[in-house]
């Protein structure tokens, strides 16, 4: 017998949700625990509040934050970059009044020009850059109290919390991630060190070589670790693997009924592009790796190597900070990414990815030392 | 295993993962109750706000009940209530019986009449607040007494709005023959 209930019930189908659905609100969750008042309801989140960025998780389903990072790829980009084999090595400084600091500083200084070194351009840092003067100091740094650093990053993209993501640097060099400090002690007893397996790990470890050798070897090693298929290789073979890459960008171009054309091979044209990547891949590095005194110094040496960066001091909540600004020329023209660390230690506190059309994304960072016996 | 109560208890005493526990264990009814309310897109940007408007109001809960998932509702139900009226105005709730759109739901139907097409006016003739006791005990397989809490109304006043709305829709001229048809099939059959 069939009554009006039964009829009802049969309306009560629903399309399911998707399971990053799920992850995505528990995160929105976590925020608001870890930062009660930070998450708003039906409300946007200011980008003064947060910034982008990724950090490799590995276990108990998790998976790295999809990334907005955005690298120049071969289809038929117009970019502006730096020439090769410009000589001089010259650091551009500006001086500005910084607000926030309240002071005449040497506010903005823009990363020297690119030399030609071989076949992996890079410029080489000078003593008076910013980032490389921060990377000598936290060099010698070292922590009193605790055996780690505990970071909370928090992903935001347009108004949508992606994810919360814990991650443990260990004095020792571990790196352990979850999705809560529960997760970590999870990582930490099932020996999930993302230094020996997590898929950021190469770039992680790149970086920390960049700490100590030349500013064209970091940006060799951490382009391949990234592999590039363009570093190391003779301007022939490169013209080579160049111009196959544009065909296959023609194909996908045609297909999706755009109108780009291939770009020809030049040595500006891969400096271009080797500069954008060292961006991403350094910077993806650095969200990965923050905690690590020596993945910072590293990051920062290489970040020193891009024309199209700038630095200037700022303050953030109170606390003397440096905003690393990449300017559209490494993205084509196309946004920028603004990544904001301590000035002191080199952390990250924020970063912001700006693309014209699409809501911001950001990740904020909140650092502290902690005991891993204390956990 | 803890109950729900027990769960939010603790988490009132500052172990928050007890509360990440309890929301756990009901994401997927909750997630299903939004989308059966506002559609699958809407319900995925909604969780998240319930989950943290539980976590803000978990101070509230009677911890006479074990279960919190009739609550779960009625706090998603003000979630709903908000998005609803944040709507522009030249994007009105397109349907006042509730019910989502974009997911046919009639793989279940064995009949060729259009259920959906008769239920709907009947649907939307009930008071709100019947509809809404008619939705939670029809497709969230609550109790009435639990519709009640999830509502925030006396259990005795949520069984008069069930019955009420039942008897509306029994006698509503298309549901009437629909049933008619259905019971005559099933007779037919036997």
């Amino acid at each position: 017998m069939t009554d009006e209930m039964d009829l009802i019930s049969e309306l009560k189908g629903a399309e399911p949700l998707r399971p990053e659905a799920y992850q995505r609100a528990r995160a929105v969750l976590r925020a608001a625990i870890a930062e009660p008042g930070t998450v708003r309801v039906l409300g946007a989140t200011t980008t003064e509040d947060t910034t982008m960025g990724t950090t490799p998780v590995q276990d108990k389903g998790f998976t790295p934050a999809a990334q907005r990072r955005r690298k120049i790829g071969p289809a038929g980009r117009v970019g502006i970059g730096t020439g090769v084999g410009v000589a001089a090595a010259a650091a551009i400084a500006l001086v500005i009044t910084s607000s926030s600091t309240g002071g005449a500083v040497p506010a903005v200084a823009k990363a020297p020009a690119a030399t030609s070194v071989g076949t992996a351009t890079a410029s080489a840092p000078t003593a008076g850059s910013p980032l490389v003067t921060l990377a000598a100091r936290i060099k010698a740094d070292t922590q009193s109290t605790g055996d780690a650093w505990l970071v909370m990053s928090t992903q935001v993209d347009g108004t949508k919390t992606m994810q919360v993501i814990y991650a443990l640097y260990t004095d020792s060099g571990a790196i352990y991630t979850g999705d809560s400090v529960n997760g970590i002690k999870y990582a930490i007893a099932h020996h999930q060190d993302q230094m020996s397996s997590g898929g950021y790990a190469p770039l992680v470890k790149a970086a920390i070589l960049a700490a100590t050798s030349s500013p064209a070897q970091g940006r060799t090693t951490m382009l391949e670790a990234a592999g590039d298929p363009l570093v190391g290789l003779s301007p022939a073979a490169q013209k080579k693997v160049w111009d196959k890459e544009q065909a296959a960008a023609q194909v996908i171009i045609k297909e999706k009924g755009g109108k780009a054309k291939p770009q020809p091979y030049s040595a500006r044209a891969v400096q271009r592009q080797s500069d954008n990547r060292v961006w991403a891949y350094s910077t993806e590095a650095l969200s990965a790796g923050d905690g690590n005194t020596l993945v910072r110094q590293g990051v920062l040496r290489l970040l020193s190597t891009i024309s199209g960066v700038s630095v200037a001091p700022s303050t953030t909540n109170g606390k003397s900070t440096l905003t690393i600004t990449a300017g559209p020329e490494v993205f084509n023209g196309d946004g920028s990414e603004v990544l904001t660390i301590d000035a002191k230690t080199g952390m990250l506190v924020k970063d912001v990815s700006y693309t014209p059309g699409i809501p911001n994304a950001y990740t904020t960072y909140q650092s502290s030392r902690v005991t891993t016996a204390h956990l | 295993m803890d109950s729900d109560a027990e769960l939010i208890g603790r988490s009132l005493k500052g172990d928050v993962d007890a509360l990440v526990e309890v929301l756990d264990r009901h994401e997927v009814a909750v997630g299903s109750y939004l989308a059966r309310r506002a559609g699958r897109d809407a319900a995925e940007d909604l969780l998240g706000e319930v989950w943290v408007a539980a976590f803000e109001s978990r101070w509230s809960y009677d911890q006479s009940y074990p279960d919190a998932r009739p609550w779960l509702y009625g706090v998603a139900l003000n979630r709903l209530r908000h998005y609803w009226r944040s709507r522009p105005a030249e994007d009105p709730v397109p349907d006042m019986s509730g019910l989502a759109t974009g997911w046919d739901p009639w793989s279940a139907v064995d009949s060729g009449m259009d259920t959906r097409a008769v239920l709907l006016p009947a649907l939307t003739r009930l008071k709100p607040e019947e509809r809404e006791v008619l939705r939670l005990v029809a497709w969230e397989d609550l109790t009435v007494a639990d519709a009640a809490r999830a509502l925030g109304m006396p259990a005795g006043t949520a069984r008069r709005l069930l019955h009420q709305a039942r008897t509306a829709l029994r006698t509503a001229p298309g549901v009437s023959a629909l049933l008619k048809d259905r019971n005559n099939a099933k007779e037919a059959h036997r």
